[in-house]
């Protein structure tokens, strides 16, 4: 199971060097994006909550600012009434100095309050301002502003607001109002006896200044509490009140001025809170974070698409950077691919300075490859041509009816010994020159060929000459090409000492030389010149006056095919001294399986060394 | 090579199909932004009677990002003119259309739900119609001004006389009111003197003070009451008690100058708000069905009137 799912892993894996390029460029840049978009989005994010926030944070110092101001215009008002009119004036007999005085007040501001009315401590309305008839038992004393202002004479007391139930000024109407009240000395016929003054401010002055402020569609809001958390203005007040919407101003009336983060009813927001001097109320400002995600929506989206954008932008261009990279490696493989399909294409030379230089090293291998494999075969085939020829030169007539007519001369004269031996080595000679086929026979097998074809040479010649075969044991078991002294022989009798009535002698030596095995044929004949040394390994077809016409340049082209261009014949002569034929081989052993290797041509095709390691050779033990 | 190639173009064609839903979902979320539109189509709009139902509406509308249009009219007298203007305000682009029906004249005319394209809502009284309404239980707020005149009697009605008064405008919330308070009553033995059916052009003889004396006058609706109040403050009644049905700041004059004695309140905020929002809801949500919705009442005396709770009353009566 385990092996399945990671072969299919595997299977995933791209397999080309182009195509790992591009999913490793394309993975990168992708992550780099992706990383990047997510990290600009977050700042920008963070950067715009801010500048809300701080856009918010000035609205609510303006707003509240403004409110202060018109909370101590209201105070003033207050102040006025008392200080400049109660306090100066007595009730039973300066009443119409003060109702002018509240007048003149109350004009002053009329367009922000409702009424200034002044009570004495039991309730009973002493003067107001605009005069208007009072309700019936409107229970004065038992009003919140009332009882406030006579429960803490010290302060002055803002109420929530309120319906002024009051007055009925006949239009059939009810007005919210924010009372203002505190206790002041009313002074009458000299008695001095406390009383409330009471200043009526317009709620909807304040409604107005809130539902400007509250102009935003974007999910915040502004609302105005007291400091128990009594909703003094919000924009879904009656809401609230119906249980439709819910608001944590009780909690927020107990912060301090500042921002809050809070969760309320699984909605995460941002509260900023401002005190109302004088009041003690609190301006707060509530920003969802839903408000900040909702700006955002536009910005995430084209961030999004400006990331798609970028990452088709650069899996195109990873594609064309993977394939300029991957192209000259793939022309290459695909060139060489070609050739081990038996084509013989150019090989692809080009890209970068590597390639090239691997383009140039698989040519030069290649090129090497064929010409060896050229050479080989043009070697074989001139060893099987050599061969054929020696072969062909061991069936030549001329010998052969030279032999046969020796052979019926002594059985003529009845030297039928000497027949039968004459016989005896043609068929020793023929059957070493067949040795079933075989190109490598024993140094032995060699020199029994040789002695076979100078004893018949010696019954031709009546002796005209002597040969003597002075060969180290050691050389009898080691590989040789076939017919390669017979050659040098016949070259011997006939330009050596074939001439020669009786003092001829060919003599044939072999002997170890380090690792080489070094065969001589001396004659003491004609000799040759410098001139015709030099010529006679050429290769030039001049032919022969005498014998087969093979030659010791086939003997040197076999030697060198089969062991290497080291190995093979060298020809010393002397005019009229005598010339030797050198033949070097390297000293292999036979074995079946190292002829098998020199016949292959396995073995000494490079002329690389003697190591017997390194050329295949094994001796046997 | 020719793999990659294929993997390359699909990789390719992949994003390309992405950027253009991405491309997509941005133009929806910017026409998800685009505000509806919702007509209101009240009788007489501009009568104080609608200020608070107009206030829950406005206030609804500014909750659900919806522009609310309310159509002024003057006296729309059959169901056939309001189906005509409904239509017109569908064809001026609105998304939705609140409505409070007419029942003036014997109509056969309907209104159903599969009439139109857009949401519709009534809003008051749903009569026989085919459409979703938000309305109060009239029956109910009948009875309850029946349990509090039996609760100032103690129960016992007996040798009271009763008259009751209401505008006779076929609807059938004001038969349900009228029901609901003789059920109410049924225990207490008062006798019911005369009932004043009342239409606008009929009206200045059609006037309760012009009726047998009684003891107690039953106001079924606002305009009644209001008429009730004006009666009593002139003191035409001759010592008739008023209790009645109302919703306007006028009423709850009579009833704080002592003219009127009790006052059943609808919850007409209420009843804007919740019109407004299943409006919304159906264009929001395109297989929303809109429900019928049933609005509260509050009980108001002269004693209780400026407590907090029906201060807030009177405040939506006053927007």
């Amino acid at each position: 199971m385990k092996h399945k799912y990671f072969g299919q892993l595997k299977a995933l894996r791209p397999k080309g060097i182009q195509s790992t390029l591009m999913w490793a460029f394309s993975l990168i840049s992708i992550s780099i994006m992706l990383f990047l978009g997510i990290v600009l989005y977050v700042r920008f994010s963070a950067l715009s909550r801010q500048e809300n926030v701080q856009n918010s944070r000035k609205l609510l110092e303006q707003t509240g600012e403004n409110l202060e101001d018109y909370l101590v215009s209201m105070r003033q008002i207050s102040d006025a009434v008392y200080y400049n009119v109660i306090k100066e004036n007595e009730f039973s007999s300066q009443k119409q100095e003060i109702q002018r005085g509240m007048n003149l007040l109350y004009e002053a501001k009329r367009e922000d309050l409702r009424s200034i009315a002044i009570y004495n401590s039991s309730g009973s309305l002493l003067a107001a301002e605009p005069v208007a008839s009072q309700k019936e038992d409107p229970n004065v004393t038992r009003q919140d502003w009332f009882r406030q202002a006579m429960g803490r004479m010290e302060n002055m007391h803002f109420s929530t607001p309120h319906i002024q139930n009051l007055f009925d000024d006949g239009t059939r109407r009810y007005y919210w109002v924010i009372s203002l009240s505190r206790v002041v000395e009313l002074t009458d016929q000299g008695d001095s006896q406390l009383g409330v003054l009471l200043v009526d401010m317009d709620y909807s002055n304040i409604f107005r200044m809130m539902n400007q402020v509250n102009t935003l569609n974007s999910g915040q809001y502004y609302y105005l509490c007291d400091s128990n958390g009594q909703i003094i203005y919000h924009p879904r007040q009656i809401q609230i009140s119906q249980k439709i919407y819910s608001e944590n101003s009780e909690a927020v009336a107990g912060y301090k001025d500042g921002a809050y983060d809070e969760i309320f009813e699984g909605e995460r927001r941002k509260v900023l809170v401002s005190t109302i001097s004088y009041t003690g109320w609190k301006l707060v400002s509530v920003i969802p974070y839903s408000t900040f995600a909702h700006g955002m929506v536009d910005v995430k989206y084209f961030i999004m698409i400006m990331i798609l954008l970028m990452v088709i932008m650069l899996v195109l261009i990873n594609r064309v950077v993977s394939l300029r990279i991957s192209r000259p490696i793939l022309e290459l493989n695909h060139s060489i691919v070609k050739y081990e399909a038996g084509e013989k294409p150019e090989i692809y030379i080009g890209g970068s300075t590597e390639i090239r230089h691997l383009g140039y090293s698989v040519q030069k291998s290649y090129e090497q490859i064929d010409s060896l494999m050229q050479r080989i075969l043009l070697e074989q085939a001139e060893r099987r041509k050599s061969e054929f020829e020696a072969l062909q030169s061991q069936i030549n007539p001329h010998f052969l009816y030279n032999a046969l007519e020796s052979i019926i001369w002594m059985v003529e004269g009845e030297r039928n010994e000497e027949a039968v031996f004459m016989i005896s080595q043609l068929a020793r000679l023929f059957r070493i020159s067949l040795s079933k086929g075989r190109s490598v026979i024993t140094v032995k097998e060699e020199l029994q060929h040789a002695q076979s074809y100078m004893n018949i040479q010696k019954v031709r010649y009546k002796n005209a000459f002597t040969v003597i075969f002075d060969v180290d044991a050691a050389l009898y078991s080691l590989c040789t090409v076939k017919l390669i002294l017979q050659p040098i022989l016949e070259n011997a009798i006939h330009y050596g000492v074939g001439g020669m009535e009786d003092s001829g002698e060919i003599r044939v030596t072999g002997r170890l030389q380090g690792e080489d095995a070094i065969l001589q044929v001396t004659d003491n004949g004609l000799g040759m010149s410098g001139e015709e040394v030099a010529l006679v390994l050429k290769g030039n077809k001049r032919s022969p006056r005498h014998g087969s016409g093979v030659g010791l340049v086939n003997v040197n082209n076999r030697i060198q095919i089969l062991f290497g261009r080291e190995y093979g014949l060298t020809v010393t002569s002397e005019p009229d001294a005598g010339t030797s034929v050198f033949i070097r081989m390297p000293a292999v052993p036979y074995t079946e399986e190292n002829r098998e290797v020199l016949e292959k041509g396995q073995g000494f095709l490079r002329g690389a060394g003697n190591d017997k390691e390194a050329q295949g050779m094994k001796d046997e033990e | 090579m020719k793999n990659s190639g294929k993997m390359f173009i699909l990789i390719e064609a992949m994003l390309a199909v992405l950027v253009i839903v991405v491309a997509m979902a941005m133009t929806r979320e910017n026409y998800q932004g685009k505000v509806h539109r919702v007509s209101a189509i009240l009788p007489d709009s501009d009568d104080a009677q609608w200020a608070s139902f107009k206030y829950g509406l406005r206030m609804a509308a500014q909750d659900y990002g919806v522009n609310l249009v309310v159509t002024s009219t003057g006296n729309i007298l059959t169901t056939a003119e309001e189906k005509s203007i409904i239509d017109q305000e569908i064809d001026r682009g609105a998304d939705g259309v609140i409505v409070q029906p007419v029942f003036e004249g014997n109509s056969q005319e309907n209104l159903r739900e599969t009439d139109y394209k857009v949401p519709v809502i009534l809003a008051g009284d749903g009569g026989a119609f085919e459409l979703p309404t938000v309305e109060p239980d009239h029956y109910a707020l009948g009875k309850a001004l029946a349990r509090e005149l039996m609760e100032d009697y103690s129960g016992n009605l007996l040798g009271k006389n009763l008259g009751i008064l209401a505008r006779d405008d076929g609807s059938k919330a004001l038969l349900n009111r009228r029901e609901g308070f003789l059920d109410g009553i049924e225990e207490g033995g008062a006798t019911l003197l005369w009932s004043l059916w009342w239409t606008d052009d009929q009206e200045p003889e059609q006037r309760p003070e012009n009726e047998a004396r009684v003891d107690v006058i039953i106001a079924l609706d606002d305009d009644s009451l209001i008429m009730a109040g004006e009666a009593s403050a002139a003191n035409n009644l001759r010592g008739a008690l008023v209790y009645g049905i109302g919703r306007s700041m006028e009423a709850v004059y009579y009833l704080d100058s002592g003219n009127a004695r009790c006052m059943v309140v609808p919850d007409e905020f209420y009843m804007g708000y919740q019109s407004m929002t299943e409006i919304a809801k159906a264009l929001e949500r395109p297989f929303y069905h809109m429900q019928d919705m049933t609005v509260s009442y509050t009980v108001l005396r002269k004693e209780t009137l400026f407590d907090k709770e029906n201060q807030e009353i009177i405040f939506t009566m006053s927007q």
